[in-house]
């Protein structure tokens, strides 16, 4: 990827430091000792299930809440107790909160107005960055005024107008319905890329989390669980959690019994399974075996593959560009296994009761300590 | 719908019902004050401005609609901050005893008027203040300023709760967000509330009936000692300017705030 280019244009230091950032709220910690660290220019996003902490996070980057413990460092200074107003962020909330008394350009006027910009280099750069999101000629109209999309691009362009060191996305396009999510989705990285703004976009939307980010935070329960490339978190998930959170999983329970560099050897049902470790694992351990749907095949008459089972379809879904079949294998255990069929979607679907062979290749089976 | 019919024709009994139930002493009293005869009556003798003529003639009217408006103008003013501020905190701020402090700002509905008023003689004759204008407005305040709270609060409900922090995140002080974001966008509601305040304060009658004597007499007072005598249709008249400012106030909160908030529910 580009990756290492983009990299070594920016500075070594990070625009963004989080270290062991905790926040504890009546003896239950929301975050737990997170820490990373983001280059400038780069697309973060945190993803996770409601009640991980990523709201919590951003929060308090933005300035709303104080961390009980650790330190957030904004281009190399300590922000933590910073008020926010003295913070450089753009922030974009859930709910917009976009001024309602004010018009789209008095809404984008407001932080320059407050951040004492040059009062005759407000209106050009009001003009400007209106443009930008494509509501030049909506300036007037009041917020009430304007559909749920342009009132996305109003909080964009307030976020963005006063060239904050950050830009702050708190689930702004949960609300949408899914086309519109996905046009902002694109337009938010568009628009990243053009200005080039180091970003932090929250959200619980796996597949926004792949599509607009150079790097994605896997948090559960206060814990950041991996930060990785969204390649490296999709195929390289560093634990159970992270490979059930995203994407759709099977997960076959086993027992370790042997291993070499970086994979091991399982038994499942009296089968011996072979799998990629994220960590060196003992002989004895009990593991999951986790397999994606779109790894696990229906196969043909005389396909060979690394692993196969025979199992009965006890459900088939239609979902236009795939077919997914729950298959039952009493070979590995009664386990039941979800399969993508993207080959043969809608014409010659299999039946429920059908029998079949399902299989896969075993460097598609990772392995992790349940 | 389910037997639809019979449904609708019930509601609308009670919508008609209503309306003339609630129109009909108003549009009476409009009628009377038209009337060319001598006494009140229905319907009216003739028609004729001179109750209109005579009341505008008398000092004693004018001085006490003065009077009366000048109360509520100091009542609404008085309201204002206080209510807004009470409102905003009691939503917003996890205070301690809120829902106590919520009662004890509903006392004043639930002590009789007649109670609120004794209370005050004697708390405003103790301080040497009655014989002036400002503690009937203050009074009027204390007792009216739920409508007030009521009115802001409802208002603050409907705010997200992230606009002061979208305000600070723009670069605004504590101080900058709430002048320039909190309180324009709360200010249907204030609108709404303080225009409740001033009529209720130029209506004010039992309590202000303790708190004035003979030189401060206020627009309520000065009718009632009036019916005491003989009830002359320029009491009528007088009717029709409180009906008109009811009207002019209605109006204004269209124009300003927008009924439809009232008729819109959360």
């Amino acid at each position: 990827m580009d990756d290492t280019a983009r990299r070594s244009e920016t500075s070594t230091q990070a625009a963004v430091q989080v270290q062991d950032v905790s926040m504890v709220f009546d003896g239950t910690p929301a975050v737990d000792a997170a820490s990373f660290d983001l280059a400038h220019g780069r697309f973060l996003t945190i993803l996770g299930p409601s009640g991980s902490g990523k709201t919590t996070l951003l929060r308090m980057i933005a300035g709303f809440q104080t961390p009980t413990a650790g330190e957030i460092f904004i281009k190399g200074t300590p922000v933590s107790t910073t008020p926010p107003h003295k913070r450089s962020i753009g922030m974009v909330f859930q709910k917009l909160a976009l001024f309602p008394h004010m018009t789209a350009a008095e809404n984008v006027a407001y932080p320059l107005k407050m951040r004492r910009f040059a009062p005759a280099d407000i209106p050009g750069r009001v003009k400007r960055y209106l443009e930008l999101v494509q509501l030049g000629p909506y300036a007037d109209r009041r917020i009430h005024q304007l559909s749920g999309g342009q009132q996305q691009r109003v909080a964009i362009a307030r976020a963005l107008v006063f060239e904050p060191d950050l830009l702050l996305l708190d689930e702004p396009l949960a609300a949408l319905d899914r086309k519109l999510r996905e046009e902002m989705q694109l337009e938010f990285r568009r628009i990243q890329q053009e200005l080039g703004v180091t970003t932090i976009n929250v959200t619980h939307d796996q597949r926004e989390a792949l599509v607009v980010s150079d790097e994605v935070i896997v948090m559960d329960d206060g814990r950041i669980q991996q930060m990785a490339s969204p390649t490296t978190t999709y195929g390289e998930p560093a634990n159970r959690f992270v490979a059930n959170f995203i994407g759709v999983t099977n997960f076959l329970p086993g027992e370790v019994i042997g291993a070499e560099s970086g994979r091991a050897r399982v038994r499942v049902a009296g089968h011996e399974l072979e799998g990629r470790v994220a960590e060196p694992l003992a002989a004895g351990t009990q593991v999951d075996c986790a397999l994606r749907a779109e790894h696990a095949r229906i196969l043909g008459e005389a396909e060979a593959v690394s692993f196969s089972a025979d199992a009965v379809i006890t459900e088939s879904i239609f979902e236009g560009d795939r077919t997914v079949y729950s298959v039952v294998a009493q070979a590995l255990g009664g386990a039941q296994i979800r399969v993508f069929d993207t080959l043969h979607a809608g014409a010659g679907n299999k039946g429920i009761g059908d029998a079949v062979r399902i299989g896969w290749d075993s460097r598609h089976l990772m392995v992790f300590p349940r | 719908m389910f037997r639809a019919a019979p449904f609708r024709i019930a509601v609308w009994s009670v919508v008609v019902f209503n309306i003339i139930f609630l129109g009909l002493p108003t549009v009476v009293i409009v009628l009377a004050s038209f009337t060319a005869g001598d006494l009140l009556t229905f319907p009216p003798e003739g028609f004729s401005l001179r109750w209109y003529e005579r009341l505008l003639g008398m000092r004693d009217f004018r001085e006490a609609l003065g009077r009366s408006l000048q109360v509520a103008l100091f009542c609404t003013l008085f309201a204002m901050p206080s209510g807004t501020l009470a409102a905003l905190a009691m939503v917003r701020y996890r205070i301690r005893f809120a829902r106590t402090l919520q009662l004890y700002f509903l006392l004043p509905f639930t002590v009789p008027l007649v109670v609120s008023g004794i209370g005050m003689m004697y708390v405003f004759g103790d301080m040497r203040v009655l014989g002036s204008l400002w503690p009937v407005g203050l009074a009027t305040c204390a007792i009216n300023l739920p409508f007030m709270i009521w009115s802001v609060s409802s208002a603050v409900n409907r705010l997200d709760p992230d606009l002061e922090n979208a305000a600070a995140n723009c670069g605004a002080t504590p101080l900058q967000a709430f002048f320039t974001v909190t309180i324009p966008a709360l200010m249907p509601g204030i609108i709404t509330g303080a225009l409740l305040m001033f009529i209720l304060a130029l209506n004010e009658f039992i309590v202000s009936i303790f708190l004035v004597d003979a030189s401060i007499v206020t627009l309520p007072v000065w009718m009632y000692t009036s019916i005491r005598n003989i009830i002359t249709p320029d009491l009528a008249a007088v009717s029709v300017v409180y009906i008109l400012f009811a009207i002019v106030s209605i109006f204004a909160l269209d124009r300003w705030v927008g009924l439809d908030i009232f008729l819109k529910s959360k």
